[in-house]
């Protein structure tokens, strides 16, 4: 804790603040010295216990660095579309390229300043508020779509490491707009913790995609929180390819805040070895004909465990909701565990809400079918598997980027 | 081609084949009748190496021990069995599985991999002559077919592949009569002088469009008699009955 409160003097030191928000971050500060990593004691973090995690996987956690190389490998940048970007490297924003758009109609700010709207929700949010350096504010304007998604590429170098990283973007789509994000990682690090917050405020008539893609094997233990606001009208389509890191929890709080709203929150973990990743949803109807749809599908080997706590609330304003979730887990080995914790707190009378859990191995049957084609156990296998996740793929309504996710997983058509 | 003597099986201690023998010869058509329970599904199970068998006997294929052979190697040389209940296999596209069925059987043998050009030429023609609409070769293997189609699927898979020994279990049932002529004619399409077929029916009408040349009684985990065709015509009329 004395190297904390070191490393937060030398971060507050190195940035020109506001007195204003030298206060706010204190404020956050505090709240996550009193509370520390959470543990399996917090309800919400039962099934991953971080501060455990942390502290059996990093030695000397630093949370100020000052660190960063001067080159990145452009063998990293997906080639398959032209994109915008915004590049952080290691936990900094490195490069910010919207060469697709219309400037006057994408309003972009780093103003550290700027990130006093972030609520201390959890000790991790208010850590990120305490210590981030790098702040990114993406405005669309009124009406604007962009011609090309944004890809957010996250990554970091081989010489990172015992780091802590504190990364926030804040995403406003102004009426009428609409927007598609692809965070994408590339870790080349051992051992670090990132902790990453974004915000999005989705106004009416708008649509925000935002696919996440952790693909590439890594040690890093990760925190991704997502806030989602959406006004009349609007839609959020979420997609979690959750399959690289060593942990990795992905908490999504979506506000369901005017009528005929939706979200969607479909994933995927695919896991091996001691991999430990969680999604944890939370879906508040907070009005009339408000909708949501997740679907998770995980396949878990080797001594792997994979998590997935969704809730949906239904606030008694919000009548006419439609809530829907579905968890389905491929358990490929007895050593294995999936943990999966739905629940529906609904306060309004007219709703259609349902959820439901699958968790099995591979049937047996099938694969005697199809080895009595001339497949090998092995090629059985990965046919049903890939035919079992396709199904969460499927959910992605865009073309370029469920191709993507595709080839990354070794679905060929 | 196909040499069975003593053939055994047991599942969960009960014994289901109990010394079964029956020689097949390449361009012979066998049909195997029984009534429910008699072994004939175990049978197919065995000869395609269906695990949860205890077996024991002798079953020589083309001058190799078949029992010793993997599930995908017996269908590597030349084994097809077209399944009673072909299975539903969701998220999995039935042109992709044909192809990768075929290609893993033709690099087994050493020849040469069809390509996606080559391979859509093959299954066009061939779902043509078994008038099959290849639309339904898109969707998922066997899910949501019909039953009539899930067997032409069968029957189309065993065209593509061309086997030398087909066993067909029970590939009559849930087939309405046009269907079960087209199948028939599938079948009747496939026979040469090389390649022999195993068909396991509970009913004559079967063999009424595909004429084998030795019929095959299956009761109680033994063969207990055989003839030629004319024998099926005998069962339909007197039952399996008078035989046990």
């Amino acid at each position: 804790m004395d190297q904390l409160k070191i490393d937060f003097d030398k971060v507050i030191e190195g940035l020109k603040l506001s007195d204003e928000n030298i206060n706010f971050r204190k404020k956050n500060f505090n709240q996550f010295v009193e509370n520390g990593f959470p543990n399996k004691r917090v309800e919400d973090w039962k099934f991953s216990d971080l501060n455990q995690i942390i502290s059996s996987n990093i030695e000397n956690l630093r949370f100020h660095s000052n660190f960063v190389p001067s080159k990145i490998d452009e063998a990293i940048f997906i080639d398959k579309f032209a994109h915008n970007k915004i590049i952080y490297l290691n936990g900094t924003i490195s490069n910010v390229d919207f060469n697709h758009e219309d400037d006057t109609k994408v309003l972009v700010t780093r103003d550290l300043n700027k990130n006093e709207n972030f609520k201390e929700v959890n000790p991790l949010v208010s850590l990120n508020n305490a210590l981030t350096a790098s702040y990114i504010r993406v405005t669309v304007k009124e009406n604007y779509s962009f011609n090309k998604p944004l890809i957010i590429y996250n990554i970091t170098t081989k010489d990172l490491m015992s780091t802590a990283l504190n990364l926030k973007t804040d995403i406003v789509l102004e009426k009428n707009s609409s927007l598609k994000v692809i965070n994408l990682f590339d870790d080349n690090s051992e051992n670090n913790f990132i902790n990453i917050v974004q915000n999005f405020d989705i106004a009416q008539d708008s649509t925000l995609k935002n696919y996440k893609i952790d693909h590439k094997i890594n040690s890093n233990i990760k925190y991704c929180y997502n806030n989602i606001n959406l006004e009349k009208n609007s839609i959020s389509e979420n997609f979690i390819f959750s399959t690289g890191s060593k942990f990795i929890k992905n908490e999504i709080n979506c506000n369901l805040n005017d009528e005929y709203s939706s979200a969607f929150i479909n994933g995927i973990l695919n896991l091996t070895k001691s991999q430990h990743h969680e999604i944890k949803t939370n879906i508040n109807h907070l009005a009339e004909n408000t909708k949501s749809y997740q679907l998770i599908k995980s396949v878990l080997n080797d001594s792997a465990k994979g998590i997935y706590q969704g809730k949906i609330y239904v606030d008694s304003k919000a009548q006419k909701t439609n809530g829907y979730q579905l968890s389905k887990a491929l358990l490929l080995n007895e050593n294995t565990e999936f943990d999966g914790k739905p629940e529906l707190e609904i306060y309004a009378d007219d709703v259609k809400c349902s959820h439901g859990a699958t968790s099995g191995n591979l049937d047996e049957d099938a694969i005697f079918y199809l080895m009595s084609r001339g497949l090998s156990h092995q090629q059985s296998k990965e046919l049903l598997i890939n035919g079992f996740l396709l199904d969460a793929v499927e959910k992605i309504t865009d073309e370029e980027i469920k191709d993507l996710i595709k080839k990354m997983i070794g679905i060929t058509e | 081609m196909l040499q069975i003597k003593g053939l055994k099986a047991k599942i969960d201690n009960k014994e289901i084949l109990k010394g079964l023998n029956l020689e097949i010869k390449p361009g012979e058509v066998h049909a195997i009748m029984g009534p429910n329970g008699s072994g004939k599904s175990t049978l197919s199970n065995v000869l395609s190496g269906k695990k949860g068998y205890t077996v024991s006997g002798n079953v020589t294929y083309l001058n190799e021990n078949l029992l010793d052979l993997e599930i995908e190697e017996r269908a590597h040389k030349g084994i097809f069995l077209a399944f009673q209940y072909p299975l539903e296999i969701p998220g999995v596209n039935t042109n992709i599985f044909l192809k990768t069925s075929l290609n893993a059987i033709k690099k087994a043998k050493g020849e040469k991999e069809l390509d996606a050009i080559e391979f859509l030429k093959l299954v066009k023609q061939k779902a043509a002559e078994l008038k099959f609409d290849e639309k339904i070769l898109s969707r998922q293997l066997n899910v949501g077919f019909s039953g009539g189609e899930k067997k032409k699927n069968e029957i189309l898979q065993m065209s593509i592949l061309n086997p030398k020994l087909s066993i067909l279990d029970e590939t009559d049932s849930g087939l309405d009569i046009d269907a079960l002529k087209i199948v028939s004619e599938g079948v009747n399409a496939l026979r040469s002088k090389e390649s022999s077929f195993l068909i396991i029916t509970h009913y004559q009408r079967l063999l009424e469009y595909i004429k084998p040349d030795f019929v095959h009684v299956l009761i109680n985990g033994k063969i207990v008699k055989s003839g030629g065709s004319e024998l099926a015509l005998e069962l339909e009329s007197k039952g399996y009955e008078s035989l046990s």
